[in-house]
């Protein structure tokens, strides 16, 4: 149970410098999410992403996930009889404007043969991939569902590039901000120079960050900005909203993913190697203006003392613009949730959403793979990559070797159910089974590179977290898959 | 205190009802036997490989309410900046809200204006130089986009910085377009407020 003592930590401060006055949690709003029976993922599947997709409707794309998780996983029971399990199905997407089509759910349920079983749309902005996860796995494990499908997708190419923009941007409050850059990075891009200043970071990281991500793209059939580029290459590509250059902002996607969300004893009868799933969420203001300074609730290998310097600070607020409390949120339930008592030492793999390069660094501190303050050591140390670059050996803990959302895709309503199948697959040892197939390549009219390479974790890997991250971190899930039996 | 405003609604409301008429009106109009017509567009087939793809074109006027918040941005128009406050006694949240809230999120207490004194120095907190913006943006671009920590407010508010370069921490004074208003939060920017000290 928690103590009072921990749920004080987490405090507003409506007087921080002078720290008169606070407003205070209770108990009951820090509650640990706790299942009511184990939850599981079994299966995944995923279209390629296209910037551009006239090939299918969305309806066909979302049975060509639905299609891959039920027939290329290795289930131990036929496809039909996998969807005969199925009796729930949650479906995210981001946004109406970009599909033009309301109740977009039925269609595409309908579509996979799935009436009249119920289904709920789920939307969270960018977060609506895990959030569509966690409403998945909150009907198995209460027993409302045994095996409930997640799926999502988005469509963003039925408009223009800047109109696209200009829809994402409507994500920012309408009255005080969107037409301020009517384009998501402008609202990215004060917190980078933000950050820059207070921690002293280079832009040369934040490249980094976009290099590593467009090559692990390129080992993979979906992704939809593969590119060897160079830091050079990135830092001359042409800006979006200063620091923010194009080749450090995630792709505006067409596509669909899906995974299979089920209780322990089908998920056994599914496979072998099924994976647990813990996942929680948080929330915060829709304008980072708003963002009250508090303390840092600590993650549990974290000490106040580890703080005590940085927000003492002139002028320093947490979470201010350089960090997300709704992240740090999420990881705080879900690491006492899933027992994880040190994140860099116990996860093998974690998919995070760079949806720019920024957003990706300051996930850092949130999810505690570095203190608050040290997030570029991540980067710097080699610990983020597949092979340290310093040592030659694996990375500690390498992100987003899907691509990512900067590499791959950012279709945003299927964006963290691609993240979960990825992380899925890796677990699995599958990795190259669901990237380095030629058919794979050719069924999406690519052909697989001469120089391809397996970028699979060691199969003594156990244990992935993947972020799901809307708006300037107004929702946040952080999810864990950890290999079973 | 805070006042809703009704007024352009009803405006909006009659305009709609003509539109409605007419669309009647033509439909009526037919040779001997009442045929339905299409009065719409043709729908332009951009590409046919490898599918069909047409194009489908929109204009749409949202009817936006600005509610309780209507006191700021008539503030604006006459060089003011609004803010909202918490008079709850039991609130430990003092501070002034921009952007508004009519609403206290503590307490849940409705706030009271207070007007800022001129001029309205701020200090800027963070910063962006926006160059590739989307559909319908109505600064020219390139602009410095601007985060402005304003004294005695809890939040940190968005808004444009009108010449000069911005760093953070650079004093910036706050001004309005009252002269020909656009009846949005770009009613009011920053320009660069530089003391000899």
């Amino acid at each position: 149970m928690l103590s009072w003592r921990q749920a004080g930590a987490m405090r507003f401060s409506s007087n921080w410098k002078g720290g008169t006055s606070m407003i205070t949690f209770k108990e009951g709003n820090l509650r640990i999410p706790k299942w009511n029976r184990r939850v599981f993922i079994v299966a995944g599947g995923t279209t390629a992403y296209k910037k551009y997709f006239p090939e299918y409707k969305l309806e066909e794309l979302a049975m060509m996930a639905f299609k891959q998780m039920l027939e290329d996983n290795n289930l131990k029971m036929d496809p039909s009889e996998v969807k005969g399990l199925i009796n729930f199905a949650t479906y995210g997407e981001f946004a109406d404007h970009f599909q033009d089509q309301l109740l977009c759910e039925a269609k595409i349920h309908d579509y996979l043969g799935l009436d009249p079983l119920h289904n709920l749309g789920i939307k969270t902005g960018g977060a609506t991939g895990g959030s569509t996860i966690l409403a998945a796995a909150m009907a198995v494990a209460s027993g409302y569902a045994n095996v409930a499908l997640a799926a999502g997708w988005e469509r963003m190419d039925e408009v223009d590039t800047r109109t696209g923009n200009f829809y994402i941007s409507t994500a920012a409050c309408k009255d005080f901000e969107t037409r301020l850059g009517r384009i998501y990075s402008s609202y990215y891009a004060p917190m980078a120079n933000r950050f820059a200043e207070t921690f002293n970071v280079s832009e040369v990281t934040r490249a980094k960050i976009a290099v590593k991500n467009h090559l692990y793209a390129c080992s993979s059939p979906y992704a939809q900005q593969a590119g060897k580029y160079t830091v050079e290459d990135v830092l001359n590509s042409p800006m979006s909203a200063y620091p923010l250059r194009f080749l450090e902002c995630c792709a505006m996607s067409a596509g669909a993913a899906c995974v299979l969300v089920c209780d322990e004893e089908t998920a056994y009868k599914l496979t072998d190697h099924p994976c647990e799933l813990f996942i929680c969420g948080g929330t915060h203001t829709l304008r980072v203006a708003d963002r009250r300074h508090m303390e840092v609730p600590l993650l549990p290998h974290e000490t106040p003392e580890m703080y005590k310097e940085l927000y003492a600070r002139e002028g320093a607020r947490y979470p201010g613009f350089e960090s997300f409390l709704a992240a740090r949120f999420a990881a705080w339930l879900v690491y006492r949730m899933a027992g994880i008592k040190n994140p860099l030492e116990e996860l093998d793999l974690v998919e995070l959403h760079d949806a720019f390069t920024i957003s990706d660094l300051q996930t850092y501190g949130d999810i505690g793979l570095r203190p608050y303050g040290q997030e570029q050591d991540y980067i710097e140390s080699g610990d983020a990559y597949y092979t340290n670059p310093n040592t030659g050996k694996p990375g500690k803990c390498p992100s987003n070797l899907s691509g990512g959302l900067i590499g791959t895709m950012h279709a945003v309503g299927a964006t963290g159910i691609f993240q979960a199948a990825e992380c899925l697959w890796q677990l699995q040892q599958k990795y190259d089974q669901f990237h380095g197939d030629p058919a794979l390549w050719k069924k999406w009219g690519k052909e697989k590179p001469k120089d391809w390479q397996s970028l699979q974790i060691p199969a003594t890997a156990k244990q992935a977290l993947w972020v799901s991250h809307a708006g300037v971190g107004s929702h946040v899930t952080v999810g864990i898959l950890k290999k079973a039996g | 205190m805070l006042k809703k405003k009704p007024q352009t609604k009803k405006k909006v409301q009659a305009k709609k009802k003509v539109e409605i008429k007419k669309k009647v009106v033509k439909k009526k109009e037919t040779k001997g036997r009442e045929e339905v017509k299409f009065i719409g567009q043709v729908t332009r087939i951009r590409q046919t490989e490898p599918a069909t793809v047409v194009e489908w074109p929109r204009t749409i006027t949202h009817i936006h309410t600005y509610g309780m918040l209507s006191p700021f941005f008539e503030g604006l128009k006459k060089g003011e900046l609004r803010a909202t406050q918490c008079l709850n006694s039991k609130c430990a949240e003092k501070r002034l809200w921009i952007p508004p809230r009519a609403h206290c999120p503590d307490c849940h207490t409705e706030m009271v204006w207070k007007t800022l004194s001129n001029p309205v120095i701020g200090k800027i907190y963070a910063f962006t130089r926006v160059v590739y913006a989307g559909t319908g943006i109505e600064l020219s671009t390139p602009y410095w986009q601007v985060d402005v920590e304003i004294p005695g407010l809890a939040t940190i508010p968005k808004s444009y910085l009108l010449y000069g370069e911005p760093r953070i921490g650079m004093n910036v004074k706050a001004e309005f377009r009252t002269k020909k208003p656009t009846n949005t939060v770009l009613d009011y920017y920053w320009v660069p407020y530089e003391t000899n000290a």
